[in-house]
């Protein structure tokens, strides 16, 4: 015991608080964990539809380590959600700059997107269907949806905040195009660009995982492997899928936006460090 | 000045739905899958009238539909204002729920649906279960966050007056934190909506629009699908001019939270 307090101790600051707070936070799944595992191993719930977490935790390893499958759904996943993701980052942030910089484009589209934006991305899979058939397209198309709208909106707040006598003053020191939205359009609205690329991501992910389910002639994909386990009702491999979306989800926004804040926003000193 | 904000986009719509009738008139893209404006009218009408003496299809999609939204987001709102309350205002329970909402909040209605789907069978029990907790997460989160910025001089003013701490509850507590909270009923409402469209596909038992949108799109009938996706916009739109901002005037504007 005293050994190991000295070690925690010699931790660097940083790593020690670091380690505080995930052990903060995997303590409530414990939690819960352990008290579905005794009810389940006492006989208080004996329900073949609710497997016990050691049971999960079991498949989750058959799945991705010996038999590797987890690993296929996951990576086919995230192709599609990166390409799909790239192409939403690239057009809404274009799209978003010309709304923001151009009054009457922004006066035709922006009424026009705000109407589009309260359908559900879910619902335009059928539309996807419809015109481009029932393969990876379709969960790409679905995937850019979500993110689209999120990154166009949030760029064009975001470049509508930035001081116009800055837009100006680089003007006639000659900025133009592409350079001045390189070098004053972009840092200026980082926050709220990167805002709404982490919103994206978000809507990304999830219309992923709706556009896989539906999409009949996807076969592997997180989403999918959820949807076939429908048809053997097992709930096992459903827990494993929805773990795997989660924690997925969860990794992507923690790891990816905020190494993107670290290297922009935060480099830039436009928020606190966190 | 508010006319003239209209024109140029409803001149840019009107000249997309001209150019699509055009090309589906023509024939350069295939009308049965892209099935122009004049036939998504139509095919709605169709729906609509089809055995009208009795009842309008259409109507009863889009009222099983909002049937599911009320009851699953109402029964969000409650769980989620109660869940809020409870960890805003005790850090253990904050401390313990806060990572497994985070954890859960990003896992979307329609994947959840076949675990339901095992449990409680196909129609309305999943979809609303489902609809509930969609709109559960951003309210906790959102009345948690209210709650928790409350001002404590606040509290320690009114229990220096005598407020009982269960007294506090109503009259402090959720007025201060009453702009948050609708944020996060705001939020649940339209997630609610979504999932329930979403889980719809997947587990509809023959009524409420999501379903006529992936009945439609099965057979191929795209005015059906079209026009469920504008019957969706119209709907949201209504709702959320109607009960939102109805619901909103009722409680903080009247109260002077947020400026009207």
């Amino acid at each position: 015991m005293i050994t190991r307090r000295t070690v925690a101790e010699r931790l660097p600051d940083r790593w020690r608080t670091g380690l505080v707070s995930v052990i903060q936070f995997l303590l409530p799944f414990l939690v819960i964990g352990l008290a579905w595992e005794l009810a389940v191993r006492s006989g208080l719930i004996t329900s073949s539809s609710l497997p016990a977490p050691s049971t999960i935790l079991a498949k989750v390893w058959a799945l991705s380590v010996r038999e590797g499958v987890l690993w296929r759904h996951l990576t086919r996943s995230l192709y599609r959600l990166s390409v799909g993701y790239a192409l939403a980052m690239g057009s809404g942030l274009l799209f978003g700059t010309l709304l923001a910089m151009n009054r009457i484009l922004r006066e035709m589209f922006s009424p026009i997107l705000s109407l589009l934006i309260s359908v559900p991305t879910i619902a335009w899979v059928p539309v996807f269907l419809i015109t481009m058939g029932l393969g990876d397209r379709t969960v790409i198309a679905a995937v850019f949806l979500g993110g689209f709208f999120a990154i166009t909106y949030n760029t064009i707040r975001g470049i509508e905040m930035v001081d116009v006598s800055r837009i100006r003053a680089a003007r006639t020191m000659g900025a133009r195009g592409l350079h001045l939205f390189a070098s004053v359009l972009l840092p200026g609205s980082s926050v709220s660009v990167i805002t709404g690329l982490r919103l994206g991501i978000g809507y990304s992910w999830r219309a992923l995982v709706g556009g896989e389910m539906l999409s009949a002639m996807v076969q592997w994909g997180i989403g999918k492997m959820i949807y076939q386990a429908r048809f053997w009702n097992d709930v096992t491999v459903m827990f494993v899928g929805l773990i795997t979306i989660g924690v997925t989800g969860f990794l992507l926004d923690r790891l990816l936006i905020r190494w993107l804040e670290r290297v922009t926003i935060e480099r830039w000193g436009m928020v606190a460090e966190r | 000045m508010k006319v003239r904000r209209w024109i140029l986009p409803i001149l840019l719509v009107a000249s997309f739905l001209g150019l699509w009738e055009l090309a589906a008139h023509f024939h350069w893209i295939n009308p049965s899958l892209f099935a122009p404006p004049s036939s998504i009218v139509r095919d709605l009408l169709r729906l609509h009238v089809r055995k009208l003496p009795d009842r309008s299809i259409l109507l009863t999609h889009i009222g099983a539909s909002l049937q599911r939204v009320f009851v699953a987001a109402s029964i969000g709102t409650v769980a989620g204002v109660l869940m809020g309350v409870l960890m805003g205002t005790s850090r253990l329970v904050h401390r313990f729920f806060d990572p497994i909402i985070t954890l859960l909040m990003p896992i979307p209605g329609i994947a959840q649906a076949p675990l339901f789907i095992v449990w409680l069978g196909f129609g309305d029990p999943t979809i609303i279960t489902v609809g509930a907790i969609a709109a559960f997460f951003p309210i906790a989160f959102n009345t948690a966050a209210g709650v928790r910025s409350i001002d404590p001089q606040l509290v320690r003013a009114a229990r220096l007056m005598g407020t009982s701490s269960t007294a506090c509850l109503p009259r402090v507590y959720l007025p201060s934190a009453a702009g948050h909270v609708m944020a996060g009923v705001k939020l649940g409402w339209a997630r609610c909506w979504r999932t329930v469209i979403a889980v719809e596909f997947v587990a509809a038992a023959s009524w409420g629009l999501g379903y006529m949108i992936w009945d439609a799109s099965e057979y191929i009938r795209s005015g059906v699908v079209y026009g469920g996706i504008l019957l969706l916009m119209l709907v949201y739109l209504a709702m959320e001019r109607l009960l939102l901002e109805s619901v909103e005037r009722l409680t903080v504007r009247r109260w002077g939270m947020i400026r009207s």
